[in-house]
């Protein structure tokens, strides 16, 4: 009975319930809810649950096998380390929303079926987008909108694609979607296309990097964990080794990397930097080798912690200076010891230092490139990876902590957010270096796949790759044609529907305007013309309704009986 | 947002990590592990390349140089194509 419930609801329901208690206990009882759902999860054994029928359909609530119980799991440790994060802020409505959202995600991602993934889908986006209104001002009331509606959109493309493929197969089953190397029907384009959208494909994704950093602090990093991971799943649920994937990832680690290099807001920074970091995730769901999966949700396991951290991190600075622009920031070391040293770490383990948790995930992807003899995609992640570190390897800590010394002498960080930093930073080390443990929950036994992180030439390479792109930098630096932070915006594909559209619809609204102005006042004047004119030949003088002299009607009843006479005689 | 108001004052506390010996010392470190990591593949061979470019010399040394100068340079082109005021949208 309880393994029929989806995971994730006694967050989703307890979350109607924080309202009712004293403010100061709604954040460790939101913290409770995870640790509660976590311990569920943990005790359930792989299997479907929760059949459902609707009408002739039945739908299958719940299915724990390798791949959800991987993302169910780190979906977990997510809202379990945001919660902490989160302990110390007094606002009902982040709380409510941050646990109806962690827990539509978990529920999301252990749907069995197309209507459940829907139904959970939906819940995440209207849920998140409190996340960022909770910031209260007019910038984020204004993307909050521009996220909801491409979100909510996304939601209905897969009710749409999911009711079109029931009608191509009669089956709503959420499992492999298109076998690779086939056509996708209609339904199944839609499902994909909606999948792209959450994933952040290039072109469909900057509702990320426009909203994201304009969240609360702790809701950043609410966001930052579940939606476009909860698509990554999505996506190796339903599409594995779809080809077309591999070059929409390669695009994806690419093109973010010179957006994140002249992007002057740090929280922006990072919002291009997850961008990135997905693209790894969909180049090996493309690929779709064993290998490659595994490497896929490894990475987005790891991912998933050491992006909480780096915005976390960021947050704290935002926190405590009110601003998480570079041209403001710099020499917080001094102030946040702490702090520094856990960005220094989630920047390290995103950038995929050995020992700690990017390098046992990201090198797996790579590596099923090379086996697959694909030179292109292999050369091309590793510019990527050469360019993650540079956004978020070099630039985050170093224009935050460390360059010029911009005066802040601030706290450092509440001791909550510093104890969900430590845990974060504590989780990065311990995936990089206890890695069989990861290794061994992973959807394809790693043993079969005779995968070994740490050989020599792979922590020489990778190194000599992290370390010459550290030394780029200080020559760039020295040399003063490292660009210099400015305090400017960048425009990106939200500039079409944040200025070109509207730049077309208003001249085309106010012709419309006109136009309808000129025809009503033309209805009017012909109308009003013919009122006139009735009223005029009505009235007592008017050529009806005026009293005629008894002279005039004799000559006009002569003339009638005439003309009665001429047509009789005709 | 519910943050403590910010307190902005400099003093004169330097740390370790500003004065400019120490940050000498880190970039000639830095030069120093560069330098070993590419004379590290004389003591060691590739057991399985994949690829005929993976056993150049400093292969990936090289690629992870001159993919981070061409990135900021990328960068710094697109800048000029992109770059608007910071009010550009509330305009």
């Amino acid at each position: 009975m309880m393994h029929d419930l989806p995971p994730g609801l006694i967050m989703i329901v307890g979350a109607i319930f924080i309202p009712f208690f004293p403010r100061f206990l709604q954040a460790w009882f939101a913290l409770a809810l995870s640790i509660a759902s976590a311990v569920m999860l943990l005790l359930i054994p792989e299997g479907t649950y929760g059949n459902l029928q609707l009408f002739d359909v039945t739908l299958n609530m719940v299915r724990i096998d390798t791949l959800s119980r991987c993302f169910a799991l780190v979906f977990h440790i997510a809202a379990i380390v945001s919660a902490i994060y989160a302990l110390h802020v007094r606002d009902t409505t982040q709380h409510v929303a941050g646990m109806l959202y962690a827990g539509g995600a978990i529920a999301a991602c252990c749907a069995g079926d197309l209507i459940t993934l829907f139904v959970f889908w939906e819940l995440t986006a209207i849920s998140s987008v409190f996340l960022i209104w909770a910031s209260r001002n007019e910038p984020a009331y204004r993307a909050g909108m521009r996220y909801l509606i491409i979100q909510v959109g996304s939601g209905v493309l897969l009710l749409s694609g999911a009711i079109l493929h029931y009608a191509d197969t009669g089956s709503l089953a959420f499992d492999l979607l298109v076998e690779p190397g086939e056509r996708m029907s209609t339904g199944v384009l839609l499902i994909f296309l909606a999948f792209g959208i959450k994933c952040a494909f290039p072109l469909m994704h900057n509702w990320l990097q426009d909203s994201y950093p304009k969240a609360t602090v702790t809701g950043t990093v609410f966001l930052s964990a579940f939606t476009t991971k909860l698509a990554v799943y999505s996506l190796a649920r339903g599409f594995a080794g779809t080809e077309i994937l591999i070059w929409i990832g390669v695009t994806m680690t690419l093109f973010p990397i010179m957006f994140a290099v002249i992007e002057n807001d740090l929280r922006k920074v990072l919002a291009y930097s997850l961008n990135n970091q997905l693209g790894f995730m969909v180049v090996g769901i493309g690929i779709g080798t064993e290998l490659a999966i595994n490497g896929t949700v490894a990475h987005a396991f790891c991912h998933i912690i050491y992006k909480a951290l780096l915005f976390m991190s960021m947050g704290a600075v935002l926190y405590r200076t009110g601003t998480a622009k570079a041209t403001e920031l710099g020499g917080l070391h001094k102030s946040m010891p702490l702090t520094t040293i856990f960005c220094i770490i989630g920047a390290g383990s995103i950038s995929g230092f050995p020992l700690l948790s990017g390098f046992i995930s990201k090198s797996m992807i790579l590596t099923a490139a090379a086996e697959e003899h694909m030179f292109v995609v292999w050369i091309l992640l590793l510019v990527a990876s050469a360019g993650v570190m540079e956004h978020s390897g070099i630039k985050i800590p170093f224009f935050a902590f460390f360059a010029h010394d911009s005066g802040w002498r601030v706290k450092e960080a509440p001791w909550n957010m510093l104890l969900a930093m430590g845990l974060a930073s504590a989780l990065c080390i311990g995936l990089g270096i206890g890695y069989q443990y990861l290794y061994k929950i992973l959807p394809y036994d790693m043993h079969d796949l005779h995968y070994e992180p740490y050989t020599v030439t792979h922590v020489v390479t990778q190194l000599q790759l992290l370390l010459f792109a550290a030394l780029a930098f200080v020559v760039l630096i020295k040399t003063g044609v490292y660009p210099e932070e400015m305090a400017a915006i960048n425009l990106d594909s939200d500039w079409v529907y944040r200025r070109l559209l509207p730049t077309i619809i208003k001249p085309v609204g106010q012709a419309i305007v006109a136009t309808d102005r000129w025809v009503r006042g033309m209805g009017r004047r012909v109308l009003q013309g013919a009122n006139e004119s009735f009223e005029e030949s009505f009235s007592e003088q008017g050529a009806v309704g005026r009293t005629w002299t008894t002279s005039a009607m004799a000559v006009w009843a002569a003339i009638i009986l005439g003309l009665c006479l001429l047509l009789y005689y005709l | 947002m519910d943050e403590t108001p910010p307190e902005k004052h400099s003093d004169n506390r330097t740390s370790w990590f500003e004065k400019p010996g120490n940050i000498r010392l880190i970039i000639l470190s830095l030069i120093g592990v560069c330098a070993g990591l590419v004379l590290a593949e004389f003591f060691y061979t590739n057991p399985h390349p994949h690829f005929d470019a993976e056993k150049t010399f400093g292969f990936h040394a090289i690629v992870g140089f001159v993919a981070f100068v061409t990135v900021v340079f990328l960068g710094k082109g697109l800048r000029l194509l992109i770059r608007r005021r910071e009010d550009y949208y509330d305009a």
